[in-house]
């Protein structure tokens, strides 16, 4: 079966992929998409595309019927492009590795650890109760507020509630199983969840309903010591509001794990904002790598090998996204 | 009845427990030990503090001796009277464990190093799009617990709804369970060590306890291992720390508690004879991984509940020993 690794990321995992796989393909490689003269005869003769992005100007294709996204968020698939009739899947296991990395930038922002360690380093111990230090803050008894409460944010509230935090949620479609949080708000009664919460995660994807979400009127709803924490993506926040609500203490803290800008070849060290969160100190950043672990990829690049499988085999597909 | 609350942590107890002590109770607070007169020390039924000194006036009255830190090491029981109990406060257990749960996944993440090249160079290596090396994380790693108290079982507890493996070895028999799916007596320490991922060590010093980790037992940890520090500095031998350290014979270390601490003298004192500051692979904090607001709360709680017990004839809780 013909089938197209298209960019770069679908490129550079591709022969992990195919070394997970039972049944065999027939597979090229494109790791450049504006390559219009490999494009076209790859996409006109491709039966399966693995990868994660489809633009509007894509080249025909005609026989194609699976597009595998390599990656969770399909909002860089252009979906009224798409040929009809196909099948649209994702994949997943990055959450156990991004729930981590929520309860760890909580916990680092609450209880001051890159302050303490960075004084601490230069010989300073403020920090220590006998030297007269302030105390720190501690998770427990908090309460955790989800925008978007998928397989991320279940997998957040059932390592929180160990640290005895009460978890609240938000979310578009309603829930039938709460899993660990105590209670759930539908989207559109958010505004009723930010006063309460002292950390409010951010785990929704991108859609007309999530785009713009948190501006600066919700931010001002949030208690002044908040933490905002954002591993969906940039474009839920209003960047501008989001810098105003830090530089200015009515929120506490932030760590920042999706960006409004991102680096290019051209532009290896772009900054990830027009505003310099860079400078402030009571923002943890990181560069869109919360789920990039050893674990993520096992999980994912085999996920996405076994179902490569099935659609060989004819059988039924997991993580559809839609049929077009 | 009359409570004397002795030393500065004890006269803030006793403002922040006022309200709660049994209305009966009469209260001395002095906050200088030197300014103890033998009158006060002789008219005291309960003594509240975190150090008591054989060249002290005599309290001959004193029927339970309350102290407001965990460790007792202060308090000379032999100028006290013989059969008291001496009952310690706790409260720090949960904020220590956040600590220790935190310095983990901040190791397996390779945060600082993401975030600083991130912050100060605006580095996007570690991202997905880019080719950079993924971290780890500490779903599947197996942490061993050194002393399975108030402490350890509450790291236990967290660790396990991350899914870790959690081992642990301890002085006294215990039933596994709560999290920890195995338990070794602590003569049995190194056989637990080499399965480690994260040793994290919670237990009270003491004499089994001092020099516990030298350099043979560092020598049985996995390379990449990290060893978690947050009960007190002497359990490791810190020469044999600093090489493992420096040598790569472990992977790192997350260090909260020291072999030398600041005085007025000194009070940028460096925390150890060794140069750790200057190891990469080294997460440090000044003792404080127990130091928050909810701690001393929930401290001020256990003391006043314990002296409401004793003024009102029931049993008591958190007995060390006795006198």
């Amino acid at each position: 079966m013909k089938t197209l690794f298209l960019g770069g990321l679908a490129a550079r995992v591709a022969p992990r992929i195919l070394g997970k796989m039972t049944e065999k393909l027939d597979t090229s490689v494109l790791a450049e998409l504006t390559d219009m003269q490999r494009l076209m005869p790859a996409l006109a003769e491709a039966e399966i595309v693995v990868g994660h992005i489809w633009r509007s100007d894509f080249p025909e294709a005609p026989r194609l019927k699976l597009l595998q996204a390599a990656t969770a968020g399909v909002d860089m698939i252009d979906l009224p492009s798409l040929p009809r009739g196909i099948t649209l899947c994702n994949v997943f296991g990055h959450e156990p590795a991004i729930a981590e990395y929520v309860l760890m930038t909580m916990l680092a922002l609450t209880h001051r650890l890159v302050d303490t360690m960075t004084a601490f380093r230069g010989g300073s111990w403020a920090a220590h109760q006998p030297a007269g230090g302030s105390a720190h803050g501690e998770m427990l008894g908090k309460t955790i507020g989800i925008i978007g409460y998928g397989r991320i944010g279940r997998e957040v509230a059932k390592r929180a509630v160990s640290f005895g935090c009460k978890v609240i949620a938000a979310n578009r479609s309603p829930v039938a199983d709460k899993g660990d949080a105590s209670e759930i708000y539908p989207l559109a009664e958010l505004d009723r969840m930010l006063p309460q919460c002292d950390v409010l995660l951010i785990a929704a994807g991108l859609g007309p309903e999530t785009r713009g979400l948190i501006d600066a009127r919700r931010l001002a709803l949030m208690k002044p010591t908040a933490l905002l924490i954002n591993i969906g993506r940039a474009a839920i926040v209003d960047e501008e509001a989001l810098y105003r609500a830090l530089s200015g203490h009515q929120i506490g803290g932030a760590a920042l794990d999706v960006w409004w800008q991102h680096w290019s070849p051209e532009y290896p060290d772009r900054r990830p904002s027009q505003f310099p969160f860079h400078e402030l100190s009571n923002v943890l950043m990181t560069p869109h790598c919360s789920g990039f672990t050893e674990g993520t990829a096992d999980r994912r690049w085999g996920d996405l090998a076994a179902n490569l499988d099935r659609f060989v085999r004819g059988e039924d597909l997991n993580n559809v996204v839609m049929i077009t | 009845m009359k409570a004397l609350f002795l030393g500065n942590v004890a006269a803030d107890t006793a403002n922040g427990i006022k309200a709660e002590l049994s209305p009966e109770l009469q209260v001395d607070i002095i906050a200088d030990p030197k300014e103890l007169s033998p009158e006060t020390a002789a008219s005291a039924d309960i003594l509240v503090t975190n150090i008591w000194r054989a060249d002290y006036p005599v309290a001959p009255r004193v029927r339970l001796v309350q102290s407001v830190a965990t460790g007792i090491e202060w308090i000379e029981q032999g100028a006290l009277p013989r059969g008291v109990p001496i009952c310690n406060a706790y409260g720090h257990e949960t904020a220590i464990a956040e600590y220790v749960l935190m310095v983990m996944l901040v190791w397996s993440h390779r945060f600082r190093e993401i975030e600083s090249d991130f912050r100060l160079q605006s580095s996007w290596r570690p991202s997905w799009v880019h080719s950079g090396a993924p971290h780890g994380e500490i779903r599947g790693s197996t942490l061993g617990i050194i002393g399975l108290g108030r402490v350890g079982q509450e790291v236990a507890r967290r660790a396990a709804a991350f899914g870790c493996h959690v081992l642990a070895a301890n002085r006294s028999p215990r039933e596994a369970g709560d999290g920890v799916e195995r338990i070794y007596p602590l003569t049995a320490l190194d056989e637990m060590l080499p399965l480690c991922d994260t040793v994290a060590i919670c237990t009270a010093f003491g004499p089994e306890t001092e020099r516990l980790i030298d350099a043979r037992r560092l020598g049985l940890m996995k390379r990449s291992a990290l060893l978690v520090n947050i009960a007190r500095g002497a359990i490791i031998d810190e020469d044999a720390l600093y090489a493992a350290l420096r040598d790569g014979t472990i992977g790192g270390a997350a260090i909260d508690v020291w072999w030398q601490y600041p005085n007025a003298a000194e009070p940028e004192r460096r925390p150890s004879k060794h140069p750790f500051h200057e190891l990469p692979n080294v997460i440090m904090t000044p003792h404080c991984s127990g130091w928050t607001a909810g701690m001393v709360r929930r401290r001020w709680d256990e003391v006043a509940d314990n002296i409401n017990r004793f003024v009102r004839g029931e049993p008591l809780i958190n007995i060390v020993t006795t006198s």
